[in-house]
């Protein structure tokens, strides 16, 4: 599904991943792990297509087409849905306005006919019990004062109204108390299907306590330097990144 | 022939006038005499420091008249009406009211609609004070055919449209006024939009008094969808007695050059007063919002909200005076003036100006200029949403806010689609 070969980026000259290689097949859940600062977030954001970031080598296959000469709708639209770390306010537009408006912009692309108000209600209903999401939140202007775990709930919310094919949630355990966690984590899980994969961003193992990966990178540096399953995630945890660090302090 | 200054023209015009019963004929000429003693403002003045009125007007109006004759024909202003039986619907054609044109629907007990005479002599010009402004000095010389309209205590609250139809097949002036006398406890709804013949440069000098008295409620709604060969110069002032409720929102969409004076003098305890407004412009338009509130007694509240969409060259300035003199202890008031830059080329001037004498006040202002928050525009990217779409839902919910307070549907309805057609 998804093929990353020797990808480079940076971000106003610096560089910020230095080679990365992953491959992602459907039906996979992948975490990547690494201390603040290690290319984590940018990863995800050069997947979804965020303009700030050049990629200045290697190349991202995504179905079998080059994701890198995508827009960033292109990318939502052939499947891909980003789960921010920090959802974004947007005062005046209603979340249930925008979903309409994305949802049909991606139906139509697809050659679909728009959903109509009954079918769209209909549709959301069924998902907002996923995450356990309230209506009223919905009518509100997007993540507008919305608490820390409100914001992720809406973002797993989005992501099952959109159907991607590949996930990346990117640190979506950030600011959550272990409720919202589980919450967060039920939803994600119910959305797995063996067609669709799953990329997990984040820095602590908790997250994977319930969203179970069958692949853990570490990323540190903006390369991947080491891989293993699940298992890793609990050495990391034991040992804390610092281990990692001394490993590839005695390597270089 | 030497060529006329605008203020010869004027003299010219009011020279001219006829008809003007002799009380009323004494404040037009007072009016005169002080619009004569200002002057048209100066280049180094800081009330239009963004709006070069004078040389603008100079430019656009070397020969300049009161249409005599009208092309609007009767079925064509009866097909403007809003579709609202219930409700007044006011004509004035080049600023002059038309009872036999208009459509009143309100009993006479509730509400007087007349056309103003010297039985108003000592309200009109003195709701507030505009002594200092020559355009409404330069109205009060020459509005003829102004529109009286006073909402007694059991007024019906229907709503009053009032529709401005001008000819503008030559460079053309007109000089409608409007003056409300909402008396204790009533409630008023007024809504203004205006229709344009023709492509010449026409020019407005507009001016709307208020007097709100105790505990009544004036909503007043204007709609300046100009085509871009109008030129306005418009005034609101209003006065609020105590426990009174006024509000004004200015929408414009369009025009050469729109200025809008704003006033409001509070002047009793427990009032609100509220000025909203929006400019969505483009081209070559310029759209200056000069504003005050004046609080002079205690426990009052007043509240402004201006927001600016302004793209290819067009200009939004913004001024926005709040006056709490030290008597007015227990003063709230608060203002804010949002702009988006969508053009290189395109500019905003915003100045907020607080004066406060008084110790015990909750006052605030802030401005913002700026573009469309790119990481805003991103995250409705990353869910699916074209680049142009994104922009146009933030932007017509930028615009939206400030409908807020436009209670009649009707008139909410038609200005979103505006909103839409332009932003959307």
């Amino acid at each position: 599904m998804l093929k990353i070969e020797n990808l480079q980026a940076s971000i106003e000259d610096k560089e910020i991943l230095k080679g990365i290689n992953l491959e992602v097949k459907p039906g996979e859940v992948h975490a990547i792990m690494g201390p603040n600062g290690s290319g984590k977030s940018t990863l995800a954001s050069v997947l979804a297509g965020r303009e700030e970031y050049e990629v200045t080598g290697g190349s991202v296959s995504y179905m079998g087409k080059d994701l890198l000469e995508f827009a960033p709708e292109e990318r939502a639209r052939e499947g891909i849905f980003l789960a921010f770390q920090y959802p974004v306010e947007i005062p005046g537009v209603s979340t249930t306005n925008f979903l309409k408006t994305a949802v049909n912009q991606v139906r139509e692309s697809k050659g679909l006919k728009p959903l109509d108000a009954v079918s769209f209600l209909k549709e959301m209903k069924e998902k907002m019990k996923l995450v356990d999401i309230d209506q009223a939140l919905l009518s509100r202007a997007l993540n507008e004062g919305f608490s820390g775990g409100e914001k992720k709930r809406n973002e797993i919310f989005q992501m099952a109204m959109l159907e991607p094919k590949l996930s990346i949630l990117d640190e979506t355990d950030s600011g959550l108390d272990i409720d919202a966690l589980k919450i967060v984590a039920d939803g994600v899980n119910k959305l797995k299907s063996k067609d669709n994969a799953t990329i997990v961003v984040t820095h602590y193992q908790r997250l994977l306590d319930y969203i179970v990966p069958d692949f853990v990178h570490v990323l540190y540096k903006g390369k991947i330097v080491k891989s293993g399953d699940k298992n890793l995630a609990l050495e990391l945890e034991e040992k804390g990144y610092d281990w990692i660090k001394d490993e590839e302090g005695v390597e270089a | 022939m030497a060529e006329l200054t605008l203020t010869d023209q004027f003299t010219t015009i009011f020279e001219a006038k006829t008809g003007s019963k002799e009380g009323l004929s004494d404040f037009q000429k007072g009016s005169f005499e002080a619009f004569n003693t200002l002057g048209l403002p100066h280049r180094k003045s800081e009330a239009y420091k963004y709006t070069q009125i004078a040389r603008i007007l100079e430019k656009n109006f070397s020969e300049v008249s009161v249409p005599l004759e009208t092309s609007w024909d009767i079925a064509e202003i009866k097909e403007r009406f809003y579709p609202v039986n219930e409700a007044n619907h006011l004509v004035f054609i080049n600023g002059v009211w038309k009872s036999d044109l208009s459509e009143i629907k309100s009993d006479a007990n509730h509400l007087q609609i007349s056309v103003i005479s010297e039985s108003e002599l000592d309200l009109l010009g003195k709701v507030s004070n505009s002594s200092r402004d020559p355009f409404a000095q330069l109205n009060g010389a020459q509005f003829s055919g102004g529109l009286f309209f006073k909402a007694a205590r059991n007024s019906d609250n229907i709503p009053t449209f009032i529709y401005h139809f001008l000819d503008a097949e030559n460079t053309s002036i007109s000089f409608p006024r409007i003056l409300i006398d909402a008396e204790t406890g009533s409630q008023t709804r007024v809504y203004e939009k205006t229709f344009v013949n023709g492509d010449a440069a026409a020019l407005v000098i507009g001016m709307l008094e208020s007097k709100v008295e105790s505990n009544a409620s004036v909503r007043f709604t204007k709609l300046q969808q100009y085509p871009k060969n109008v030129y306005a110069v418009e005034g609101i002032y209003a006065s609020q007695d105590k426990d009174s409720r006024f509000h004004t929102n200015t929408f414009t969409f369009g025009g050469a050059v729109i200025r809008n004076n704003v006033v409001i003098d509070i002047d009793g305890e427990n009032c609100e007063g509220h000025m909203n407004g929006l400019y969505v412009i483009s081209g070559n338009t310029q759209v200056d919002n000069n504003t005050a509130v004046d609080h002079k007694q205690p426990h009052s509240f007043s509240n402004e909200l201006y927001k600016g969409v302004i793209d290819e060259n067009a200009r939004g300035v913004f001024n926005g005076k709040i006056y709490v003199r030290p008597e007015a202890q227990k003063t709230n008031a608060f203002q804010s003036n949002n702009n988006i830059i969508l053009s290189d080329s395109a500019t905003v001037n915003t100045k907020p100006q607080l004066e406060i004498w008084a110790d015990d006040v909750k006052c605030s202002h802030g401005c913002t200029t700026g573009q469309l928050d790119e990481d805003a525009i991103f995250y409705l990217r990353a869910r699916g949403i074209s680049k142009v779409r994104a922009k146009a839902l933030m932007l017509t919910a930028f615009a939206v806010e400030t409908l807020e307070e436009v209670k009649e549907e009707l008139v909410k309805d038609e200005i979103e689609s505006i909103i839409l057609n332009k932003l959307g």
